[in-house]
């Protein structure tokens, strides 16, 4: 499938908050468009609170990404979008949450997150295409905390930089999620396509 | 409706991880007999037979430890059902005194061994690489590099398994186990029953008379899958140009994306080798006759290369190869990685990495869940013993306890060994040892280890970390537990009762988050010699809320007349404790409602969830 195009994304998290689910999703939308997809994620030790990192590979073969190797880089948790910087390209696409989930140190108050404004600046070092978004109160407006990832995956697909919009993450949502869960994260997609545009 | 992994229809493509593909796969050959140990990244292979179970068409088992479940699939493959067992790596060497001699035997219904190794320890003590075990052992290896592969080298590998009655070793990696891909299902057999046992002694039963022959028969064998690998479709040639290029495993994908970004692809002739062993000797020779130069790709150890270097050398060939040296022995490879070497050993520029620098920040290490109960169990020991036990570890979350504030892990070698090694340490030195071992390990391996240490009256304190599941790998059932996802366990087997049964007489069973009572039976414990045992025994709250549908009625709190001494965070560091203003704080979406922080602090309080 050598006519395919190539798109390499990073994703990155923390523990327990559906990096992986979101990660699946997007793997699917991209199948469903008839596109060579493989996807690689890294769990173990990660799934109690560590980081969790995964791919998802637009017409290539192998399953992970080395550093300076993503052409996306989509982070749903700032400082976790910071510490992945060195595996974008140069003047890649990054869509990145803005608010922290506190790693325990930053929590018992013995070390110090940097502050956004760090990271956006860390971030401008790398490339000029970034969208900022605070993921997790557009999935409240949803209607649940979890559809942020969704939100974050609409954003995504609305930038123009994937072979499809938005409408395919749609039609893969209503293919592949619990019917009782599809509402929300279809408003959440909405609302992170519209996040974008603002 | 059915899960579509046990349709018999053929031609439909599914998203599947690799560990999914593996069952599959086996389905697709018909298979009659699972067996296993969990362990990351192999964990997804039995959880998906097992979920799937209640529908399917073979038997399926959870066994004790790996030696165990090699053994049951042994006794399954002697009575002709065709049988796959599956583990980490690791877990190989728990089960590798069976495999040695099973491999004289022989797998007359098929018998394909699941050992899914862990470059760059993602979950792992080590990086071991089993396709040296294949080699000690005399078994054919199949190594698949994506999803579609993990599918088909499942069925295929069985399927070779029972024409030769082989055993044979399906090598993944982490990355193969844990990539998801495109797979197309073919149609899946119905295995009906299996043929049975048929008495033939001078065969399967390896008294030295017999085993000399059976070892001259598994040389045959091998001499057969030789040739089976001379004409497999899974080793490949691609290419033209000068440089050779030899790859098994997921290096391929890398050394094919490689080549497509550097747009290298004319200057080099590929051998993807994914039925790597036995070696097809005579491809390879006319592989190393129709280049210049040789560079291996493969992660870890040297063994293509070696087994190249080998041939050339029989052949009488001066051809150049490369390998390790190129190419660490240590590690993943990345695309970038293989694509510099491939680079320099064309004489080329290397391609720059990403150069940004960052600050360090903040790590997110895994830690102990909010309401875990071994932080009451630790929290409890440091209290009575603090920095003066030497603490024996084992394999589990429990490990986790290694980080501050807790820090009571000290050394770890293997499943089951905190009770033997620990033994050690307090035989030899005399020094105080608190080992620690979970409900799951302490089944796999520790029930020896109790024996040992009774017999040889070592002096060592034991905590059986009782949260009755294995919650590392994904809540798996153990002998111990009482419900598991799929029903109730009918044989719940009981630790108090096994350790007295093994001859320990000092034994308290405790609930960790009631300090009062877990302190006092370390303290009691403390003053004793000799093998004591302390049970304490609390569900993974995960699994409490998964299996048991439940949840704490309440979560904590801290009152305004918090002081800020910080002695909750500082020692205990609970994931829903945080810092505000001056006062500790706690996150109640976090909370699991353990009450144990209650205890610690009495500026925290209780309150009813979601008031
Ligand atoms: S009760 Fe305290 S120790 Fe237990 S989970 Fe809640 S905050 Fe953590
Ligand atoms: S999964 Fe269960 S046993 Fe493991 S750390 Fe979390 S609460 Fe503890």
């Amino acid at each position: 499938m050598s006519a395919n195009p190539k798109i390499r994304i990073f994703l990155t998290g923390v523990g327990g908050q559906g990096t992986l689910t979101a990660t699946t999703l997007l793997a699917k939308t991209v199948l469903a468009q008839g596109l060579d997809v493989t996807s690689g994620e890294i769990h173990g030790m990660a799934q109690r609170g560590g980081v969790v990192e995964s791919t998802v590979l637009i017409g290539c073969k192998s399953p992970k990404l080395g550093h300076g190797e993503a052409d996306i880089l989509v982070g749903f948790e700032p400082m976790e979008t910071m510490r992945a910087l060195p595996y974008l390209k140069k003047g890649g696409l990054i869509i990145s949450s803005t608010e922290f989930m506190p790693p325990l140190s930053v929590a018992m108050g013995k070390e110090e997150c940097p502050t956004i404004e760090d990271i956006k600046a860390a971030v401008a070092g790398c490339t000029d295409k970034v969208y900022f978004m605070a993921s997790q109160a557009i999935g409240l407006e949803a209607g649940a905390v979890q559809a942020g990832n969704i939100a974050i995956l609409g954003a995504l697909c609305a930038a123009g930089e994937l072979p499809f919009g938005p409408e395919a993450l749609e039609e893969a949502i209503k293919v592949n999620l619990p019917a009782k869960i599809q509402a929300v994260n279809l408003k959440a997609l909405e609302l992170g396509v519209n996040a974008l545009n603002t | 409706m059915a899960n579509p992994l046990l349709t018999e229809k053929s031609g439909d493509t599914h998203l599947l991880l690799g560990n999914e593909a593996i069952v599959r796969g086996a389905i697709e050959a018909g298979i009659q007999v699972v067996s296993c140990y969990p362990g990351t990244p192999s964990s997804e292979v039995p959880d998906t037979f097992y979920r799937i179970s209640p529908e399917g068409k073979y038997y399926f088992e959870y066994s004790v430890n790996e030696k165990v479940a090699l053994e049951v699939a042994s006794g399954a493959t002697l009575a002709g059902a065709m049988s796959m067992c599956t583990m980490k790596h690791v877990g190989v060497n728990v089960a590798a005194d069976p495999l040695m001699t099973l491999c004289y035997v022989g797998a007359p219904g098929g018998l394909v061994l699941l050992s899914a190794d862990d470059p760059g320890c993602h979950s792992s003590q080590n990086e071991q690489d089993n396709r040296i075990y294949a080699r000690l052992a005399g078994m054919p290896i199949l190594e698949p590099a994506t999803a579609q592969e993990a599918k088909d080298m499942a069925r295929d590998g069985l399927r070779l398994s029972k024409k030769h009655g082989a055993p044979l070793l399906l090598r993944t990696t982490t990355r193969v186990n844990h990539l998801r891909g495109p797979v197309e299902f073919g149609p899946a057999s119905d295995p009906g029953k299996a043929e049975g046992f048929k008495r033939n002694p001078s065969k399967f039963v390896p008294i030295p008379a017999f085993a000399r022959p059976m070892h001259l028969a598994l040389m045959e064998r091998m001499e057969a899958l030789k040739a089976e690998a001379e004409k497999s479709e899974y080793n490949t040639l691609s290419g033209s140009g000068d440089l050779g290029i030899v790859c098994s495993g997921i290096s391929r994908a890398y050394v094919n994306d490689a080549l497509e970004n550097s747009g290298l692809t004319d200057k080099v002739t590929v051998l993807e080798l994914g039925f790597p062993y036995p070696l097809p000797e005579n491809k390879c020779l006319d592989f190393l006759k129709s280049v210049s130069k040789v560079l291996v790709v493969e992660e870890l150890e040297p063994v293509v290369e070696n087994d190249l270097r080998v041939l050339a050398q029989k052949n009488e060939l001066s051809i150049e190869i490369l390998g390790k040296g190129t190419l660490p022995q240590h590690g993943e490879f990345s695309v970038t990685l293989v694509e510099n070497a491939i680079r320099a050993t064309l004489g080329e520029p290397p391609v720059v990495e990403c150069d940004c620098t960052l600050p360090t920040l903040p790590m997110r290490p895994p830690n102990l869940c909010a309401g875990c109960p071994h932080r009451g169990t630790y929290f409890a020991a440091k209290k009575v013993f603090g920095d003066d036990a030497v603490y024996s570890s084992d394999i589990g979350c429990y490990t986790l306890g290694i980080l501050p504030p807790l820090q009571a892990a000290d050394f770890l070698i293997c499943m089951g060994s905190s009770i033997s090694a620990g033994g050690g340490v307090a035989q030899a030195s005399g020094q105080t040892v608190v080992a620690f071992i979970g409900d799951s390990t302490f089944f796999h391996s520790g029930l020896s280890g109790v024996a040992n240490a009774v017999f040889n009256s070592h002096n060592i304190l034991l905590v059986v970390l009782d949260n009755r599941t294995t919650a590392m790998t994904g809540h798996q059932p153990n002998p111990g537990v009482d419900k598991t996802v799929i029903g109730e366990n009918d044989h719940p087997l009981d630790i108090e009762t096994a350790v007295r049964g093994l001859g320990v007489t000092e034994i308290r069973t405790v609930n960790p988050f009631n300090q009062k009572k877990t302190l006092a039976a370390f303290e009691e414990l403390k003053d004793m010699s000799g093998v004591r045992v302390l049970i304490a025994k609390e569900p993974c709250p995960l699994y409490t809320r998964r299996v048991y549908k439940k949840v704490a009625p309440q979560v904590a709190y801290v009152s305004e007349t918090c002081d800020g001494r910080f002695e909750c965070l500082d020692r205990l560091a609970c994931p829903a404790m945080y810092k505000e203003g001056g006062k500790a704080a706690v996150n109640p979406i976090l909370c699991n409602g353990c009450m144990l922080c209650l205890q610690v602090c009495g500026h925290i309080k209780a309150k009813k969830r979601g008031s």
